[in-house]
């Protein structure tokens, strides 16, 4: 009887701590109440949560405070390929990557739990932007277009499957999304004509559940291919849509073979999780002829706009162009130009931009705002609800654009190069399209993402190695460290045992931020209840 | 000694000419491999797999590049490079002085060499396609005017005021043709400014400006000596940029403006 009594009391213990502190169950467990609702102590997901706003609730570092921001630790991956992933943060563990390898970091100490590391020689080797995570398994897309699934505790490999034929020329990069019990991966692939497509997988099996196609099949009469997945999506748990961004049409600079609009190419779509049927599709630049994926960031804000409130996607894209839309219908609210462009004759009256035939790339050349590489590129843009400030890293840019019938109508088919571009930060309203203020940030331009914070500062980087916190309202930089390689990631932040860490990355080296220890005695706490 | 009575003299016969016939075959392939193993590769086909990895995004996976990178079978680098070394440099150093910013590559020897091999297989190939070849070829870029190009030049262009066709552009087309010419003529890489800071003495400083980002100026003065300050430090720093007007232009310009200019400015030899 005592032994009962004592086993009773000890599994009522047990429930008791579980039920009162979620927290205290540490097993790099990640369901998905908390990829929903992320807690301060996470960064769970690629955007850090699915509204890909990149907006962190946390208030302990300041405007006011900022200039005390000092390095907490460094970890060395001490190898070639630059860091260009966000990384996961969950239970007190960092998970980032490069092509071909994955580290788990330690948050406390920024010391090495494993790594995981498979030569892969298939497939362009040009970056790779995180792994996604889901229950106590990490999902990791390769240079030879596998998602393998691993082991979060220590990098051992459960299984890997084929998302597509690298022989064909596909290969991926991107951070999957991990939406219920589905994991949604994209491709990428421009130097064939392809098929881009979203494929979801099952979470604990790798089997594939459904595939979305954003171009007709390979081969059909007068129609386009491409319109590759290359960026992580966003989620509205309660219309249940992802939306995601398309790339551009192939063949990619001459556009004779795919007359017409070329869908959904540089669109954003919205796409049932479930079943991957297509709720709605905008393209941001039909008819493309200058390889502008409309791939950035599709960021979800629910606000007013023009007095109404309305459930809102809003996109910085490639081709220059602002894009806010109501995520409902997939209806345009605003397209305005947020840097010089010089390619289009208008705006028709569905919000698209209108190509001007006479800028499509000719034989002696055509003079074009942006360049390839677009007003803006993959690094993510923010959304601060206060300010209603949309925070981009821009590139305003200059380029000049070939195509001839020697270059044939198979991948590139014409030739592009770079003129001139300068790197700066836009802080644009997103009810007009202003900029509210703008920061240089280098000539050639910066390739850091954007982290808003909610007491006030804009974290980001320069061209020439410096990280910047400036003051979200005017852009005013507050503080800076010199890293030594341009910021090619996207920073996050979190709290953990009641100190604020920023993260952001320079070269292969990884950097945690805080404010010193003794500065928090007595002082805030990270996370305000609200 | 005995000879060999026939049956085994023609097993050895038989033996000897199967084995040669083996040799032969296996001399035909690239490399002699055991059964069931795919053959080594050569340095070009090691070089092609190499190249599609780490360079192709921006080179194009034929290296043939407009894909913001350079044409290497066009580059005069490449094609004044005898040893692979100048390759070498570039490959191991990156280009961050540049528009693009190539980033450094880590590469042993043996992979520069296959590398190069490759690059060097791709100008062959490029060099036998003559009128078939992608890219831009100085043939293109021909469809402007000269007479009008040159009231460009004199007028709207605003180019007289800082070049001179018998001054600093005096035989510019001798040294320069084709994509190379235009791409300097709207924006000449690499052009230097001048910088002056005033520090907070008053005393002031003028050099070539070397470094500039929010938080620091340096400059290297009339000896080549670099010096440098902080921002916060110094009463004011002014920089004169020239080329700032080739950035100013770029608004301006129609199409028809840079082929009218271009066909200008290639009269300069």
């Amino acid at each position: 009887m005592k032994l009962f009594q004592s086993a009773v009391v000890l599994a009522a213990s047990a429930l008791c701590v579980t039920a009162l502190s979620p927290h205290f169950v540490v097993a790099q467990n990640l369901e998905n109440s908390q990829i929903l609702k992320p807690t301060p102590d996470s960064w769970p997901l690629y955007h850090g949560d699915y509204s890909g706003r990149r907006h962190s609730p946390l208030t302990q570092i300041t405007p006011q405070n900022v200039d005390r921001l000092s390095l907490a630790w460094a970890f060395q991956t001490r190898q070639f390929f630059e860091i260009k992933s966000t990384p996961l943060l969950v239970d007190g563990v960092l998970y980032f990557s490069v092509p071909e390898h994955i580290w788990a970091v330690d948050a406390r100490s920024g010391h090495q739990l494993w790594h995981y590391s498979k030569p892969t020689p298939k497939g362009l080797h040009i970056g790779h932007r995180g792994v996604a995570m889901y229950k106590g398994w990490l999902y990791f897309t390769t240079t030879d277009a596998h998602l393998v699934s691993l082991n979060a505790k220590d990098g051992t490999v459960r299984w890997s499957k084929e998302i597509a034929d690298v022989n064909a020329g596909y290969w991926t990069t991107m951070s999957p999304l991990i939406v219920k019990d589905h994991v949604i991966v994209g491709v990428s692939g421009d130097f064939d004509n392809l098929g881009g497509y979203l494929r979801s997988f099952d979470p604990e099996t790798g089997d594939m559940q459904w595939q979305w196609n954003s171009t007709p099949s390979v081969g059909t009469p007068n129609s386009t291919t491409g319109g590759m997945t290359w960026m992580t999506g966003t989620y509205d748990p309660e219309l249940n849509l992802i939306f995601w961004g398309t790339g551009n049409p192939t063949p990619v600079l001459k556009g004779d073979s795919r007359p017409g609009d070329d869908q959904w190419t540089c669109s954003i779509v919205a796409i049932n999780p479930d079943t991957g049927k297509l709720a709605w599709g905008f393209q941001a630049s039909p008819h493309d002829t200058h390889d502008w994926d409309a791939v950035e960031t599709p960021v979800l804000v629910d606000a007013d706009f023009h007095g109404q409130p309305r459930k809102m996607l809003m996109q910085a894209s490639r081709n220059g162009y602002f894009f806010v839309l109501d995520r409902t219908t997939g209806k345009s609210l605003l397209t305005v130009p947020f840097g010089p462009t010089n390619w289009a004759l208008g705006v028709d009256k569905e919000g698209r931009p209108i190509p001007n035939p006479e800028k499509e790339p000719k034989p002696d050349g055509r003079l074009i705002a942006p360049d390839e590489g677009g007003l803006t590129n993959y690094r993510a843009p923010s959304f601060d609800p206060r300010t209603g400030l949309f925070i981009v890293d821009a590139h305003p840019s200059y380029s000049v654009y070939f195509a001839k019938p020697a270059d044939g109508a198979y991948g590139w088919a014409g030739a592009d190069y770079g003129l001139w571009g300068k790197g700066v930060i836009d802080a644009i309203d997103y009810q007009t399209g202003k900029i509210r203020w703008s920061h240089d940030v280098g000539d050639g331009g910066s390739g850091a993402g954007i982290l808003t914070t909610e007491s006030g500062l804009t974290i980001t980087g320069d061209g020439l190695g410096n990280v910047l916190a400036l003051e979200t309202k005017t852009g005013k930089t507050l503080w800076h460290a010199r890293t030594g390689r341009g910021m090619e990631s996207s920073p996050i932040t979190y709290e953990l045992d009641g100190r604020q860490y920023i993260i952001t990355s320079s070269g292969g080296t990884l950097f945690a931020w805080a404010l010193p220890e003794n500065a928090l005695e007595g002082g805030s706490s990270a996370s305000q209840p609200h | 000694m005995k000879s060999l009575s026939f049956m085994p003299r023609f097993l050895i016969v038989v033996s000897c000419a199967a084995f040669a016939g083996v040799l032969i075959l296996a001399s035909r392939q690239p490399s002699v491999h055991a059964a069931g193993q795919a053959p080594a590769p050569t340095p070009v086909q090691a070089g092609a797999g190499l190249f599609q990895q780490d360079c192709a995004f921006c080179h194009g996976r034929d290296a043939m590049g407009g894909e913001t990178g350079p044409d290497l079978t066009r580059s005069k680098l490449v094609l004044s490079d005898t040893d692979g070394s100048k390759i070498a440099e570039v490959v191991r150093n990156g280009r961050l002085n540049t528009e693009k910013k190539m980033p450094p590559f880590h590469v042993s020897d043996a992979e520069m060499v296959s590398l190069v091999e490759f690059i060097r297989a791709r100008v062959t190939a490029a060099a036998a396609m003559k009128g078939g070849r992608r890219g831009v070829d100085v043939a293109d870029l021909q469809t402007g005017n000269v007479e009008l190009g040159k009231q460009y030049f004199n007028g709207a262009g605003g180019c007289s005021k800082c070049h001179s066709p018998t001054g600093d552009l005096a035989g510019v087309a001798s040294r320069h043709q084709g994509l190379s010419l235009e791409r300097r003529m709207l924006y000449p890489e690499g052009a230097k400014s001048k910088v002056t800071v005033t520090l907070a003495s008053g005393e002031t400083v003028t050099g070539t400006l070397a470094y500039l980002d929010e938080f620091t100026v340096g400059l290297r003065d009339s000896n080549n000596t670099y010096r440098s300050w902080f921002i916060d430090k110094v009463k004011k720093y002014v920089v004169d940029s020239p080329v700032e007007a080739h950035v100013e232009q770029f608004p301006k310009y129609t199409d028809a403006d840079i082929h009218n200019l271009m066909a200008y400015i290639q009269t300069l030899k």
